[in-house]
């Protein structure tokens, strides 16, 4: 932060006066275009990254959508996989496995999650790249900038909007596609039929896409990542790092090619100001290590460049840990590696199992809030319960359903076949009548069992508590 | 704080107050969605008064704003009480 520190200052003073004196405004960045291995490298992430988000929805799988996280019906199709709300447990177990792999690869190689494949960044490069193709290179977008506006900027500033506004509706209309069925979507779309809270999301999502990647860029890593705040605790003297070589580079200054730099007493970094003017948050990198680096290595790929036409050697800027920097050896099997790794195998192989063995048959069990318990013409002691049956399962199934618990316990139900068809909820009135002499208690638990009649070893549990007078 | 300024609520730009309400609230808004969705269905919530123009969809949406309202009030309430501390301290500071 800077501020005036003067004595002066310190007299309370209007708000507005302040906020324009302690707030450096936004300097825009202009990023200048990249060439080279890593920024082939960032390059193959983001089109791969963008080609899985918008083609994903179109793929089909035995005749339906195969990603769909279909809310409206309550369901979600991954493939094979049909999950249902009772299965939020394994998004949550998701969670756990996308958080453990930060850690582990944070330790390991540093932000190359920020570089190469944050969602940030790679609609920013894609942003950044229609930019490019409308108001031209870095010269020409400083050029257009400062222009005061006239026709021939409004021209280029409306058509460079015109796209990214259409590339964000593409984006939300993609989003909204993982969620309801994207071809009667589309249908809908060019009938200008769409709902009203299909066209909320779709207008949503792209509205934050051509916010975030269009406008607020840098920004968004610099103040609204948690991520780039708390990174530097997964950090050690063994990650992979983004580093400007000093002692190499120092003292900086320009020279011309043929001259001999030992000679004029200057280090190998001629000071052309390559690495800042290619930095997507307009940093200087040979200003050390800071928390605005994203790693996106665009300055190693532009110094490589001036180092290779100096006719020096690669890697003034380079990828390096500080134990490299400090003469020593990079470690990468250490205690902090094998916990993270150790961790995420574990939960990733129980996340695996339990998909695994996984039972398509849920039961639920609900008791009658109207009244606690009946006594029926006979003396016995009677309790009504809904139970909702899901079948998760590919095929329809025949269930058979006992209880136990209560010596003597007597289930019925007007049901006589209880079969649901595939991907069903059946809602199953029952009651329960007891005698009321093998009550022990007020509340007594019982359980249901449900046993599919054609496959014995598909059956589901619930326990449910039975009440009576005592 | 480093030079002494009292912290006062204009050191922070408006821009900047309104993200840190605005963000964090809408990342817990999505979370809470997407637990209270799973948990209960909306159909099963309103059985009978539900307007039938108001799909699940639009009960989601409905949902998700309205938690997204709450956080954000929560987190207007952190950020007034924060400065407003930060100020009194700042005060004392200064009368010292």
């Amino acid at each position: 932060m800077t501020s005036p520190s003067t004595k002066g200052s310190r007299e309370p003073q209007p708000d507005e006066q302040l906020e324009q004196s302690l707030y450096a405004k936004r300097q825009k960045i202009f990023p200048r275009e990249v060439h080279g291995l890593y920024a082939r490298l960032r390059l193959a992430g983001v089109l791969g990254l963008l080609g899985i988000f918008y083609f994903t929805p179109w793929l089909r799988w035995n005749g339906h959508q195969a990603v769909l996280l279909d809310l409206p019906a309550r369901k979600f199709h991954i493939f094979g996989l049909t999950l249902w709300p009772q299965d939020f447990i394994y998004l949550a177990f998701l969670l756990i496995i996308a958080g453990l792999a930060l850690f582990f690869f944070t330790a390991l190689a540093g932000r190359i999650w920020c570089g190469y494949a944050c969602p940030q960044t790679v609609w920013t490069e894609a942003f950044l790249w229609l930019e490019r193709k409308v108001e031209g290179d870095r010269m020409k977008q400083q050029k257009l900038d400062a222009m005061p506006m006239n026709a021939k900027k409004l021209r280029i500033r409306a058509t460079k909007h015109t796209f990214w506004i259409l590339f964000s509706v593409w984006t939300g209309f993609t989003f909204v596609g993982y969620f309801t069925p994207i071809i009667e979507l589309g249908q809908r779309l060019v009938q200008f039929g769409l709902g009203p809270w299909e066209t909320f999301w779709v207008v949503f999502y792209g509205f934050a896409t051509y916010g975030n990647a269009g406008w607020m860029r840098e920004q968004v890593c610099m103040y609204m990542c948690p991520y780039a705040r708390f990174q530097s605790a997964m950090f050690d003297k063994d990650t992979l790092i983004i580093s400007y070589l000093p002692e190499r580079g120092e003292p900086r200054g320009s020279r011309k090619r043929s001259t001999n730099p030992r000679e004029l007493g200057l280090g190998d970094c001629i000071d052309c100001t390559m690495c800042v003017q290619v930095c997507p948050t307009g940093i200087d990198i040979r200003d050390g290590l800071q928390y605005e680096c994203i790693a996106c290595s665009a300055c190693i790929d532009a110094c490589d460049d001036v180092m290779d036409k100096m006719g020096y050697q690669r890697g003034l800027i380079k990828y390096t840990t500080q134990h490299e920097m400090t003469g020593g050896k990079t470690h990468i099997l250490r205690p902090r590696m094998v916990v993270y790794a150790v961790l995420l195998l574990v939960v990733m192989g129980i996340f695996a199992y339990s998909i695994g063995t996984r039972t398509s048959l849920g039961l639920d069990v609900i008791r009658d809030r109207n009244r606690l318990y009946r006594e029926t013409a006979d003396g016995l002691i009677e309790n009504v319960y809904t139970l909702k049956i899901l079948n998760m399962d590919k095929v329809a199934h025949r269930y058979t359903l006992s209880v136990a618990g209560i010596p003597g316990i007597e289930l019925f139900t007007d049901m006589k076949d209880i079969e649901v068809t595939a991907g069903d909820v059946m809602e199953l009135p029952v009651r329960l009548r007891a005698d009321e002499a093998e009550l022990k208690v007020r509340s007594s638990k019982v359980m249901f069992e449900l046993v599919a009649s054609d496959e014995p070893e598909l059956s589901v549990q619930e326990e449910a508590r039975f009440l009576g007078p005592r | 704080m480093q030079d002494g300024l009292p912290m006062t609520t204009s050191r922070i730009s408006r821009l900047q107050k309104c993200i840190a309400i605005l963000w964090p609230s809408f990342l817990t808004a999505i979370v809470a969605t997407g637990v209270f969705f799973s948990a209960f269905d909306p159909d099963d919530l309103f059985p009978f008064d539900a307007d039938p123009e108001i799909s699940r969809l639009g009960f989601y949406t409905i949902g998700f704003l309205l938690f997204w309202l709450i956080a954000a009030v929560s987190g207007i309430g952190t950020l007034y009480f924060a400065i407003t501390n930060c100020m009194r301290q700042g005060q004392g500071k200064q009368d010292d």
